[in-house]
C-alpha cells in the first residue's frame, strides 16, 4: 500500500512540478508564431526552388501571410494548390501568367560547327571563361548542362549537345536562366507553342556560316503577322504579349526557310527522335 | 585519478556513439553540416549534464527512502521518471531555442524533440543508476558523455562535409558511404580501449 | 653581386624551350600592308577610337583614347588610311574590335612629344603624364596601364621599384633579348620611373639563366642607382607577388596590391618603352615578340608593330614545318590558345608559340589521388586539390573561404598534376562565378 501511494505521489508531484516549469518557460520565452504560416508552408510544394524570388518555401509562406506576395507567385504550385492557399487565407489568389523555360537555340551538334577542340571542364560557365566554348556561335547554347544540373525538377536534358526543356516537367522557376552564361534560356508564357530557336544578334551571313538553323532575319514571319512576331536587327522573336499567340498552323503557313521558327512539339521531336533529318535534307 | 578515469572513459573509451552505439539517430541525422552538428552537440551536452544531475538526485534521494520505519523501494519506476525528466528538459530547451536561435531551431527540425528519445541521454542516466554514482560523479559522467557525443558528431560532420565533395560510386552516395565512414571511425575509437 | 634569391614553391619544367631563341638577335620586321590594332587589350574598358573609316593617319598619331581608369591610349603603328573598325579574333579569346590601318608604305610620322634629354629636371607629374600619353601598359601579361600602376594612392608609401626581367615562362626570350641588346633603355626607363616615384631603391630582377643580359645590364647600370638582382630559375618567378617576395622579402597581403608592400613592379619591356617615350618622345607602337615552338622553321625574336597579324609574324620566322597542334599567344603556361592565325598581336603579346601536335595532345583527367604535388608548387600557398574538389561539388563558398580569389592562374598546379586535372580552369570558373555574385 505504501509502495503504491509512494509511487503515485512521486510521479504525480514530479509530473506537476515539471509541468509548471515548462509552462513558466513557455510563458517567458514566448514566440509569436502565426499558425497560418505553417499552414501555407504545408500547402506549398516544398521544392525550395526560389522561383518566387524568396529563399525558400518557408520564406515565401511568411511573405504570403504578411501580404507581400500573392499565392500565384509560386511558379510550381498548380492552380488548384494556389486556390487552396488563397482559400485558407481568405485572400485572392492573384492571377499570374504561368511561365516556362525555353532554350532559344536549335544549334545541336549536327547543325552548328565546332570551331575549336574543347578539352576542359564539362560545365557551361567553365567553358565560357576560356575562349567562349567550342561551338561556332557565340550566342547559342553551349550544351554542357549547367542548366540541367541546377534544375530542381529534372526538366532539362542535354540531347545532341543542346539543352532541351521537357515542357511537362518545367515549372518556370528560372534557375536555369540565371545560371546560363549565354542567357539563351528565356521564361515565356507556358501556353506559348511557337518559339524562335535562335538567340544570335549577328548578321545573317555570319550565322549561316556557323549554324544551319540560325534565324537570318528574312522577315517572312513578320510579314505574315507583324503582331505575333517582332524583328530586331537580324533576329526574329515571338511577341509573347500578342493577343493570340501563333499556333502550329501558322508555322506551317510561314514556312521558315531555316527552321528556326518551330513549335515546341516539333523541336522536341527533332531533337529526341530523328537527329539527322535536316542533315540529309541539306 | 578517479575523475580522470571517469571523464576520459565517458568521452573516449566508452564513447556513447562509437563504442556503445547509442544515439545513432541524431548522429546520422544532423551531421550534414558542421554548424548544425555544433548546435546539436551543445543541446545534447546540456541535456545530458542536467538530466544526469536531476536523475541522480531522484535515484539517490527519492526512489529509495524509509517512511515510518518501512523501506520503500521505488526503483522499478526509474525508466518512467527518467523519461519524464528528460522530456521536460528537452521541452524547455526547445522553447528557449525557438526564441533565441530560430535559425538553429529550424535547422535541427525534428531532431531536437527527438533528443527525448535519444538513448544516449537515457543511457547515461541508466548507467549512472546501475553504477550507483553519487550526484557529483553522475553529473561529471553525464557531461563528459555528452562531450564524447559531441566529439563523435563533429568529427563525423567534418568528414561528411568532405565526403559530399567526393565522387563515390552511385550506389554509395549519401548515407551508405556515411555509414561506411562511421564504421571506420568506430574502429578507430577501439584504439582507446584499455586506456581505463 | 648578391646571392641568388627566390620565392617559395613553384617549379621549373625539365625542358623550357628557351634555347630555341635565347641567342637570336632581335630582327626588325619589314612594313606590312595592314595592321589590326586591337582596342580591348586588358580587363578594363576598351579605349574609344577617335578615327573613322577613310581617315588619313600618320605614324604615332593617336587613334583611340583611353576610356576610364584601366584603359590606355592607342597610336597608329604606321602612316596610311583607316580602313574601318572591324571584329577580329581577340588575343585573349573571343572576338574584339580592331582599328584596321592600311599602310601607305611611307611610314611617315614625327615624334608627337618633346624629346626630354634632361628628364631629370622634369617633375614626377610631368613624367607620369608622358607615360600616360604614350599609352604604355604592362607588357608582361595583363596589359595593365603603367600610369595607373605608377600612381601611388594617397596614404601608401613606396620605397622600392622593381623592374621585372625574370621572364620565367618557358620558350619566351623577348625580355631576355631586350635586356641583352638594349640594356641602356631598360636602365633609363627604370631611372625615369624611379625619379617619378621618388625612390632610390631600384632593382631589376633577372633569372639566373640570362648571363648575357645580366652582364649587359650591370655594365649599363654602372654609376646609376639601379641594381641587378639575380633570381633562381623557377616558375613563376616573374609573378608580381612572387617577385616582390624574392627581391625584398616582403609579402603582399591577400587581395592586396604591390603598394601594400611598399613596391611598384614594372616589366622590363615597359621600362624600355618609358625610355623611348621620354628620350625620343614616341608612344608605344612596337614591341619585341618571341616567335618560337617546334613547329616554326626558324624561331627568333622580332620587333613587331602592335597590330601585326600572327600569320605575318610566323612568315617572318620562316613559316611552319608541320601543321601546329596549338597556337598560343604568350607563354605556354599562362598564354592564350588561339583558334586562328588572323589574331593580331597586342601590347602585351610577348610570344607567339606554335607547338607541334605531339605537344598538344588531348587527354582526359582522372580523379585526384591526393598526392599533394599541387600544394607543394603553389606559389600562393593555396591548396589546389581541395579548391578543385569544392568547386566541382558546387561549393563556391568553401572555395572562397580557402582563398581561391588569390590564385594567380600561373598553372604550376595543373602542370605537375599527375591526374591531369584542369585545375586552373576550375579556379577561373570559380573566380568568375564569385565575382558575378558580388
Amino acid at each position: 500500500m505504501y509502495m503504491l501511494t509512494g509511487a503515485l505521489l512521486l510521479m504525480g508531484i514530479t509530473g506537476t512540478l515539471l509541468g509548471v516549469i515548462i509552462a513558466l518557460f513557455a510563458r517567458i520565452f514566448k514566440v509569436d508564431t502565426d499558425p497560418r504560416v505553417e499552414l501555407v508552408r504545408e500547402l506549398l510544394p516544398g521544392a525550395n526552388c526560389g522561383g518566387c524570388g524568396k529563399a525558400g518555401c518557408a520564406a515565401f509562406a511568411k511573405s504570403v501571410v504578411a501580404g507581400e506576395n500573392l499565392p500565384s507567385r509560386c511558379p510550381v504550385s498548380s492552380q488548384e494548390q494556389i486556390n487552396a492557399i488563397a482559400l485558407a487565407l481568405g485572400i485572392s489568389a492573384g492571377s499570374g501568367v504561368r511561365k516556362r523555360a525555353v532554350v532559344r537555340c536549335g544549334g545541336d551538334m549536327f547543325q552548328t560547327k565546332e570551331r575549336l577542340n574543347y578539352n576542359g571542364v564539362c560545365d557551361c560557365n567553365a567553358a565560357a571563361v576560356v575562349a567562349g566554348g567550342p561551338k561556332g556561335c557565340r550566342y547559342g547554347c553551349l550544351g554542357m548542362g549547367s542548366c540541367a544540373n541546377v534544375c530542381p525538377f529534372g526538366a532539362i536534358e542535354i540531347v545532341n549537345n543542346l539543352a532541351l526543356v521537357h515542357r511537362e516537367l518545367c515549372v518556370g522557376c528560372g534557375k536555369c536562366a540565371d545560371v546560363c552564361p549565354r542567357h539563351v534560356i528565356a521564361l515565356v508564357p507556358a501556353d506559348a507553342e511557337i518559339h524562335v530557336y535562335c538567340n544570335s544578334p549577328e548578321k545573317g551571313a555570319e550565322k549561316r556560316k556557323q549554324c544551319k538553323v540560325g534565324c537570318i532575319g528574312c522577315r517572312k514571319c513578320a510579314r505574315y503577322s507583324s503582331d505575333q512576331f517582332t524583328i530586331s536587327g537580324t533576329l526574329a522573336s515571338v511577341n509573347y504579349e500578342a493577343e493570340t499567340l501563333p499556333g502550329e498552323e501558322d508555322v506551317e503557313k510561314i514556312q521558315c526557310p531555316t527552321g528556326a521558327l518551330l513549335s515546341a512539339r516539333e523541336h522536341h521531336r527533332i531533337e529526341t527522335h530523328d537527329p539527322n533529318w535536316k542533315k540529309d535534307e541539306k | 585519478m578517479k575523475y580522470l578515469e571517469l571523464t576520459v572513459g565517458a568521452a573516449l573509451v566508452y564513447n556513447f556513439v562509437l563504442t556503445r552505439f547509442l544515439g545513432i539517430c541524431p548522429f546520422l541525422g544532423v551531421s550534414k553540416r558542421i554548424s548544425t552538428a555544433l548546435g546539436m552537440s551543445g543541446a545534447v551536452v546540456f541535456v545530458m549534464t542536467v538530466a544526469s544531475f536531476c536523475t541522480s538526485l531522484i535515484y539517490n534521494y527519492l526512489l529509495k527512502f524509509s517512511w515510518n520505519g518501512k523501506v520503500i523501494d521505488l526503483s522499478f519506476l526509474q525508466v518512467l521518471i527518467f523519461i519524464l525528466v528528460i522530456a521536460a528538459l528537452v521541452q524547455v530547451i526547445e522553447i528557449v531555442m525557438q526564441k533565441l536561435t530560430p535559425g538553429l531551431y529550424q535547422a535541427l527540425g525534428i531532431y531536437l524533440p527527438l533528443i527525448t528519445t535519444n538513448c544516449a541521454v537515457l543511457g547515461s542516466a541508466a548507467l549512472n543508476f546501475n553504477a550507483g554514482r553519487s550526484v557529483i560523479d553522475a553529473t561529471i559522467f553525464g557531461c563528459f558523455s555528452g562531450i564524447g557525443f559531441a566529439i563523435a558528431l563533429l568529427i563525423f560532420a567534418s568528414l561528411r562535409e568532405r565526403l559530399e565533395l567526393a565522387s563515390p560510386p552511385k550506389a554509395f552516395e549519401g548515407i551508405p558511404i556515411g555509414l561506411v565512414t562511421a564504421g571506420i571511425l568506430a574502429m578507430a575509437f577501439v584504439g582507446f580501449s584499455g586506456l581505463c | 653581386m648578391s646571392k641568388i634569391r627566390s620565392f617559395k614553391g613553384g617549379m621549373h619544367p625539365e625542358y623550357d624551350g628557351k634555347e630555341l631563341t635565347d641567342s637570336c638577335c632581335v630582327i626588325e620586321a619589314p612594313l606590312l600592308e595592314k595592321y589590326y590594332v586591337v582596342l580591348a587589350e586588358n580587363a578594363g574598358r576598351p579605349p574609344k577610337p577617335c578615327v573613322a573609316a577613310g581617315d588619313k593617319v600618320r605614324k604615332y598619331q593617336l587613334i583611340a583614347e583611353a576610356d576610364g581608369f584601366v584603359s590606355a591610349d592607342l597610336h597608329a603603328p604606321t602612316s596610311g588610311t583607316v580602313e574601318g573598325i572591324v571584329d577580329v579574333p581577340g588575343p585573349m579569346g573571343g572576338s574584339v574590335q580592331a582599328v584596321v590601318i592600311v599602310s601607305d608604305g611611307n611610314d611617315h610620322g614625327s615624334a608627337p612629344f618633346d624629346c626630354w634629354e634632361k628628364w631629370q629636371e622634369k617633375s614626377g607629374a610631368e613624367l607620369l603624364e608622358r607615360i600616360r600619353k604614350a599609352g604604355i601598359v604592362g607588357m608582361g601579361g595583363a596589359a595593365f596601364p603603367s600610369h595607373v600602376k605608377l600612381a601611388v594612392p594617397p596614404g601608401k608609401k613606396v620605397d622600392t621599384l622593381i623592374i621585372n626581367g625574370a621572364e620565367c615562362e618557358p620558350y619566351l626570350t623577348a625580355d631576355h633579348r631586350l635586356m641583352a641588346e638594349y640594356p641602356q633603355k631598360v636602365i633609363t626607363g627604370a631611372a625615369v620611373m624611379g625619379k617619378l616615384l621618388d625612390v632610390s631603391n631600384i632593382i631589376i630582377g633577372v633569372e639566373d639563366n640570362k648571363p648575357d643580359a645580366v652582364a649587359a645590364l650591370e655594365m649599363a647600370s654602372a654609376g646609376t642607382s639601379v641594381r641587378v638582382q639575380l633570381l633562381e630559375v623557377r616558375y613563376p618567378q616573374g609573378a608580381e607577388k612572387q617577385l616582390i617576395y624574392a627581391v625584398t622579402g616582403r609579402s603582399v597581403p591577400p587581395g592586396g596590391l604591390p603598394f601594400d608592400a611598399g613596391c611598384v613592379v614594372q616589366n622590363a619591356g615597359s621600362a624600355a618603352a618609358v625610355s623611348d617615350a621620354v628620350l625620343q618622345g614616341i608612344p608605344l607602337i612596337e614591341r619585341i615578340v618571341t616567335v618560337s615552338g617546334e613547329a616554326v622553321r626558324s624561331p627568333g625574336n622580332f620587333k613587331l608593330r602592335i597590330g601585326t597579324p600572327v600569320i605575318e609574324a610566323v612568315k617572318l620566322a620562316g613559316g611552319i614545318t608541320e601543321e601546329p597542334g596549338k597556337l598560343i599567344l604568350g607563354g605556354p603556361m599562362m598564354g592564350f590558345a588561339q583558334r586562328s592565325f588572323d589574331v593580331p598581336i597586342a601590347k602585351n603579346t610577348s610570344g607567339i608559340l606554335l607547338l607541334p601536335p605531339k605537344a598538344a595532345l588531348n587527354f582526359s583527367s582522372s580523379p585526384c589521388i591526393r598526392c599533394g604535388r599541387c600544394v607543394e608548387v603553389c606559389p600562393m600557398k593555396l591548396m589546389p586539390c581541395l579548391l578543385c574538389a569544392s568547386i566541382e561539388g558546387g561549393r563556391f563558398d568553401l572555395a572562397l573561404k580557402d582563398h581561391v580569389m588569390d590564385c594567380l592562374e600561373c598553372g604550376a598546379c595543373a602542370y605537375v598534376c599527375p591526374s591531369r586535372r584542369p585545375l586552373v580552369q576550375q579556379f577561373r570558373r570559380a573566380k568568375s562565378e564569385l565575382r558575378k555574385k558580388r
